[in-house]
C-alpha cells in the first residue's frame, strides 16, 4: 500500500515537471519570436521562381517577382482593361499617313537614381532584336524602326498597321541599357547568344517598378523594399494613388500549398499569391482573419490533339472525342463550380472577341445521348466495334475497342497531363477524358508526366496523341490564335503544338493583324473561332476562377482585377490597417 | 533447418508406394507447421487481419454491380458534388467529385494485394534463382551476380521510381510492379546465396553429383526445396515494402492514375485541399495501409518461428 502511494506522488510529481518544462519551452519559444516590421507584407509564394533573369524567368512565379521591378510604357487598366500610360505620359499619337506612333515619356528614374530615357526604349527594342527574344520578337518586328528626337520622346516607325501594337509591343518590360549593356555586348560575342544571355544571373535587378530586390534566400525567401525613386508615388493612375504603402515585401516560399495555407490562417503571411484548391475554402471561410478574393481568369483549358498522326489527324474522331466530353461534369465536379466551361479558345469573359456561335458538341446533353451522337458520327465514318457502344435495341453497354475504317485495330492513345502535384483539375480531368473516351471503344489512357517533360514531348518532339494543357495568363488581345494555330508556328517548339494547318486560317490569322478597325477584325475573329471549333485542334474544357485569400488583420486595399488580386496595383496601394483607420 | 531430399530416402523416389509417403509426409509437415503457425498470437492476428482484406479486395468486384456509382473511378453520386461524411448511401462518405469513397477503400485492397503479392512474387523469384546460382556456381559468376546485386541495394527504389516517373510520364500499375520486383531482389538473393552456400557441400548434393546430377537439376530440384521456405519467409516482408512504396509513389502523384488506389486516395484528399477536414477520407486509406503491411509483417515473424525452432517456446512441437 505504501508503495503504490509513493509510486502515484512519484507519477504526480513526474507530471508536474513535465508540465513547467513544456511551459518553460512554451515561454521560452514565443520570447524568441521577432516583433513584427508593421510595415512588411508577407506574402506566399507556391514555388521556387526559375529566375531573376528577365529574359529567362517567364514562369508565373518568377513574373511575380519581376513584375515589381521592370515596368512597360503601358499597361492595362485593373478595372476597364483598358490600356492606359504607365512610363508613358500620356496615349501615343498615331500618325496615319507615316505609320508612326509617337511616345512621351514620364519623368522616370531607374532604382540606382539614374534617368530612364527613351534611350533606354531603344535599347530594349535593340535588345529583342538583336537576341530574338522568343516571347517579343516576334510581336515586335513590325517595328521599322524607332527614334528618339528628345530624352522623353519616341517615335515607333512601324512597317505595317498594326491592330496589336498597342497590347503586345507598348506592355513590354523596358530594361536599362546602363544593367544590361555590357552584358548584351559580351553575350553577343558568344556562340549562342541569347542562351548566354539568359544564363547571366542577375543579383541586383535595375527596374522602374516599386519595389527593388534587397535580398534572395534561395528556397527560402526574397525580400523586396520599396524603391526610394519609384515614379508612381503620390500619382493618381488608373483611378488608384499610387504607394506602396508599405516598406517592403517578403516573398516566402512554400513547396506545398497545404503549409502555405497553413501559415495564412496563422497569420504569418498576409497573402498567398497561388491558385487555393476548392477544398481548402470549407476552413478558410470559417476564420474571420481571412477574406476570400474569386476572380474570373483571362485563361484557356483545353484538350489538344495530334493532327499530324493517325488517329486524330481523322477531325471526325476529335469531333466525337468532343461529343462524350462532359463539360458540365469538369464545371461542377472537378472546379466545384469555381470556374466557366469553355465553349470557344475565346474566354467568355472577353465579351468583344468572344464568339458565342461556334459548334457547340451536345452540350447539356445526358450521358447517352452524347455516347449515341458519337457512335452515330463514327459508325458513320466507317468505324467499328465487335460489340458497339449502343446495343441494336439502344442501350448502352460496355464497348469492345474501335476499329478503324481500314478494318485494323486502333492503338493505344495516351493523353498526357501535368501531374495531380502540379494541377490536380487537370490531371482527373485527363483521367477524366480516358473514361469518357473508353465509353465509346477508344483505348485511351491518361498519362500525367512531369511538366517540363510534357513541354518537351509535346511541344518540342510532337511525339504524342492528346494532351491536357492550359493558358492560365492569356493575353486580352486574341492575336494569340495566330501564334497557336498559324501552320507556320508548326515547328519544333513552336506555338502550333497540335500541327494545324488550314490555308484559309492562315490567311484570316495574319489578316486580322493589319485591321485597326475593331468592328472589322472582331468578324475575322470571329470567323478563325468558327474555324477552329469545327476542325478541332484544341477542344476548350474550361476556364477556372482565380481562388485567393488575404489575412485581414494587417494589410487592405487589395485590387481585385482579371486575373485575382495579385498584381502590381495591388502591391501599390496596399496599406496597413492601422492607417487606414487613422 | 531440417534436409530433405523432396523428404524422402533416396531408395523409396520414384516408386508408387513412395510417392504416397511422400504426400503423406508433405502434409503432415504442412500441418504441423500450420499447427505452429497458428498457435503463435501473432501468425493468427495477421491470418485475421489478413482474411478482412481478401474479403474487402473480393468484395470490390461485387459492389460496382449493385449501383453504378460505386464504381470506385468513374462512379458518381448524382446528388453529391462536394465531398460529404459518411451516410447510409455512402459508409465513408465521398470524394470532392461525389465518388464513394468506401467502394474506393475496397477496390485499393485489391490493388494492394495485386501490387504487394505480384511484385514480391517476382523478386523472390529472381532472387532466388540469383541466390542459387550464384552461391551453387562461385567463381567469377558469383563475384558478378553479388556486385550486381550490392549495387542495385544501395539504389533508393523510391527514389529512382520518382526519377523515372518524371522523365516518362506516370507508368501503370504493372510497371510499377515490375519496376519494384526488379529493385527489391538483392536482399532475398544473398540471403538464399549463403543458403546455398551451407547447402552444396552436404552429403546428399555431393551424392546427386555422383550419380551424374546436372547443375540444373541439383539447383532446381535438391537446393530449391530447401531454400523455398526461407524465400517464403522473405515474400511477406517483400509484400510490405512494396505495398508501402506503391502507396508511396501514388501519393507523391506519381502512381498510376488510371488505378484507384489507397495511395491514390490520400493523393486526392491531399491535393484536393480536404486533408485538414476530411478525417473520414484521409483515416481509412492510411490505416488500411498500416493494417495490411502489419499483417504480412505478422506473417513472417510467425513463419520465422515455423521455420527456426530456435525461435519457438518450450513446449511448442
Amino acid at each position: 500500500m505504501g508503495t503504490s502511494l509513493k509510486l502515484r506522488v512519484r507519477f504526480c510529481f513526474n507530471l508536474l515537471l513535465l508540465v513547467i518544462m513544456l511551459i518553460a519551452v512554451a515561454a521560452f519559444l514565443s520570447s524568441c519570436q521577432k516583433p513584427r516590421n508593421p510595415g512588411l507584407l508577407n506574402i506566399g509564394l507556391p514555388e521556387e521562381p526559375r529566375s531573376l533573369n528577365l529574359w529567362l524567368g517567364t514562369d508565373a512565379n518568377s513574373r511575380k517577382i519581376l513584375s515589381q521591378i521592370y515596368q512597360p510604357l503601358y499597361r492595362r487598366h485593373p478595372e476597364t482593361l483598358e490600356i492606359i500610360p504607365w512610363l508613358a505620359r500620356e496615349n501615343p499619337v498615331f500618325d496615319k499617313k507615316n505609320l508612326t506612333y509617337t511616345v512621351k515619356l514620364r519623368d522616370v528614374k531607374w532604382s540606382d537614381g539614374s534617368d530612364f530615357t527613351s534611350e533606354d526604349v531603344l535599347f530594349t527594342k535593340q535588345m529583342v532584336f538583336d537576341f530574338k527574344i522568343p516571347r517579343y520578337y516576334s510581336k515586335w518586328n513590325i517595328i521599322k524602326k524607332i527614334e528618339a528626337p528628345d530624352a522623353h520622346t519616341v517615335v515607333f516607325h512601324l512597317k505595317k498597321p498594326s491592330a496589336i501594337f498597342m497590347s503586345r509591343v507598348m506592355t513590354v518590360p523596358m530594361v536599362s541599357k546602363k544593367e544590361w549593356g555590357t552584358i548584351a555586348k559580351e553575350a553577343l560575342t558568344k556562340a549562342k547568344p541569347l542562351r548566354s544571355l539568359q544564363d547571366y544571373e542577375i543579383e541586383k535587378p535595375l527596374g522602374t517598378g516599386p519595389f527593388v530586390l534587397s535580398e534572395y534566400k534561395k528556397g527560402s525567401y526574397i525580400h523586396m523594399k520599396k524603391n526610394p525613386y519609384f515614379f508612381g508615388r503620390g500619382q493618381k493612375i488608373g483611378n488608384h494613388l499610387l504607394g506602396p504603402y508599405v516598406d517592403s515585401l517578403l516573398f516566402r516560399i512554400y513547396g506545398t500549398s497545404d503549409v502555405a495555407i497553413l501559415a495564412l490562417e496563422k497569420g504569418d503571411i498576409d497573402y498567398y499569391w497561388g491558385d487555393i484548391q476548392p477544398g481548402y475554402l470549407k476552413d478558410l471561410k470559417e476564420l474571420d482573419s481571412i477574406d476570400l478574393y474569386f476572380n474570373k481568369k483571362s485563361a484557356l483549358y483545353f484538350l489538344g490533339f495530334n493532327l499530324r498522326k493517325p488517329p486524330f489527324n481523322d477531325k471526325l474522331l476529335r469531333q466525337a472525342v468532343a461529343m462524350v466530353v462532359n463539360k458540365e461534369f469538369i464545371l461542377t465536379r472537378i472546379l466545384q463550380n469555381f470556374g466557366t466551361p469553355m465553349q470557344s479558345v475565346i474566354p467568355s469573359g472577353n465579351h468583344f472577341w468572344f464568339n458565342p456561335n461556334v459548334r457547340k458538341y451536345e452540350d447539356g446533353k445526358t450521358r447517352d445521348e452524347r455516347i449515341k451522337s458519337a457512335y452515330g458520327l463514327l459508325k458513320a465514318a466507317g468505324y467499328s466495334w465487335d460489340t458497339p457502344p449502343v446495343s441494336e435495341d439502344g442501350k448502352i453497354v460496355t464497348p469492345s475497342d474501335i476499329r478503324l475504317p481500314s478494318g485494323e485495330t486502333m492503338d493505344d492513345i495516351v493523353i498526357l497531363t501535368p501531374p495531380a502535384d502540379y494541377d490536380p483539375k487537370r490531371a482527373f480531368t485527363g483521367t477524366m477524358v480516358q473514361e469518357w473516351c473508353r465509353q465509346i471503344g477508344l483505348p485511351a489512357f491518361s498519362r500525367p508526366m512531369a511538366f517540363n517533360s510534357l513541354l518537351d514531348t509535346v511541344k518540342g518532339k510532337h511525339e504524342f496523341d492528346a494532351f491536357i494543357l492550359g493558358y492560365g495568363k492569356l493575353n486580352l488581345d486574341p492575336d494569340y490564335l495566330r501564334s497557336f494555330f498559324d501552320s507556320k508556328n508548326d515547328k519544333p517548339r513552336g506555338w502550333n503544338m497540335s500541327g494545324y494547318h488550314n490555308l484559309k486560317f492562315d490567311k484570316l490569322a495574319r489578316m486580322q493583324t493589319t485591321l485597326i478597325d475593331e468592328k472589322k477584325r472582331k468578324v475575322v475573329i470571329w470567323k478563325m473561332q468558327e474555324m477552329i471549333l469545327e476542325d478541332l485542334p484544341y477542344l476548350p474544357l474550361y476556364n477556372p476562377y482565380v481562388i485567393e485569400a488575404i489575412f485581414n488583420e494587417r494589410f487592405d486595399g487589395w485590387v481585385s482585377k482579371v486575373d485575382g488580386i495579385g498584381n502590381i496595383w495591388s502591391m501599390c496601394v496596399v496599406k496597413p490597417v492601422d492607417s487606414l483607420e487613422e | 533447418m531440417p534436409i530433405w531430399i523432396r523428404g524422402l530416402p533416396i531408395d523409396v523416389r520414384g516408386r508408387t508406394k513412395g510417392v504416397f509417403m511422400l504426400k503423406n509426409h508433405y502434409v503432415q509437415r504442412f500441418l504441423q507447421s500450420w499447427k505452429i503457425f497458428i498457435e503463435n498470437p501473432l501468425g493468427k492476428t495477421g491470418v485475421i487481419i489478413l482474411f478482412v482484406f481478401m474479403v474487402m479486395a473480393l468484395a470490390s468486384f461485387v459492389v460496382p454491380h449493385i449501383n453504378p456509382m460505386y464504381d470506385p473511378m468513374i462512379g458518381i453520386d448524382p446528388n453529391i458534388s462536394i465531398s460529404t461524411g459518411p451516410s447510409l448511401t455512402h459508409w465513408l462518405g465521398t470524394d470532392n467529385v461525389g465518388r464513394d469513397l468506401f467502394a474506393q477503400l475496397l477496390e485499393g485492397a485489391k490493388v494492394a494485394f495485386i501490387v504487394g503479392l505480384s511484385s514480391a512474387f517476382f523478386s523472390i523469384v529472381l532472387g532466388m534463382v540469383i541466390g542459387m546460382i550464384s552461391g551453387y556456381a562461385g567463381g567469377t559468376l558469383d563475384t558478378f551476380l553479388m556486385r550486381t546485386a550490392d549495387i542495385i541495394m544501395v539504389l533508393p527504389s523510391l527514389v529512382i521510381l520518382l526519377i523515372l516517373s518524371s522523365l516518362f510520364g506516370q507508368f501503370n500499375i504493372w510497371i510499377i510492379v515490375f519496376i519494384i520486383a526488379i529493385m527489391r531482389w538483392p536482399a532475398v538473393s544473398r540471403v538464399i546465396r549463403s543458403q546455398t552456400l551451407s547447402l552444396k557441400h552436404r552429403p546428399f548434393i555431393e551424392a546427386s553429383k555422383v550419380a551424374g546430377a546436372s547443375h540444373l537439376r541439383i539447383i532446381f530440384r535438391h537446393i530449391m526445396p530447401n531454400v523455398l521456405p526461407l524465400a517464403f519467409l522473405y515474400m511477406t516482408f517483400r509484400v510490405t515494402s512494396a505495398i508501402l512504396v506503391e502507396a508511396a509513389l501514388s501519393f507523391l502523384g506519381f502512381g498510376d492514375p488510371s488505378q484507384v488506389s489507397w495511395g491514390m486516395m490520400l493523393q486526392w484528399v491531399w491535393k484536393s485541399g480536404n486533408m485538414f477536414h476530411a478525417p473520414y477520407w484521409l483515416l481509412p486509406p492510411g490505416i488500411s495501409i498500416s493494417l495490411l503491411t502489419l499483417a504480412f509483417y505478422l506473417l513472417g515473424r510467425a513463419m520465422d518461428e515455423v521455420l527456426d525452432p530456435r525461435l519457438r517456446k518450450e513446449g511448442r512441437a
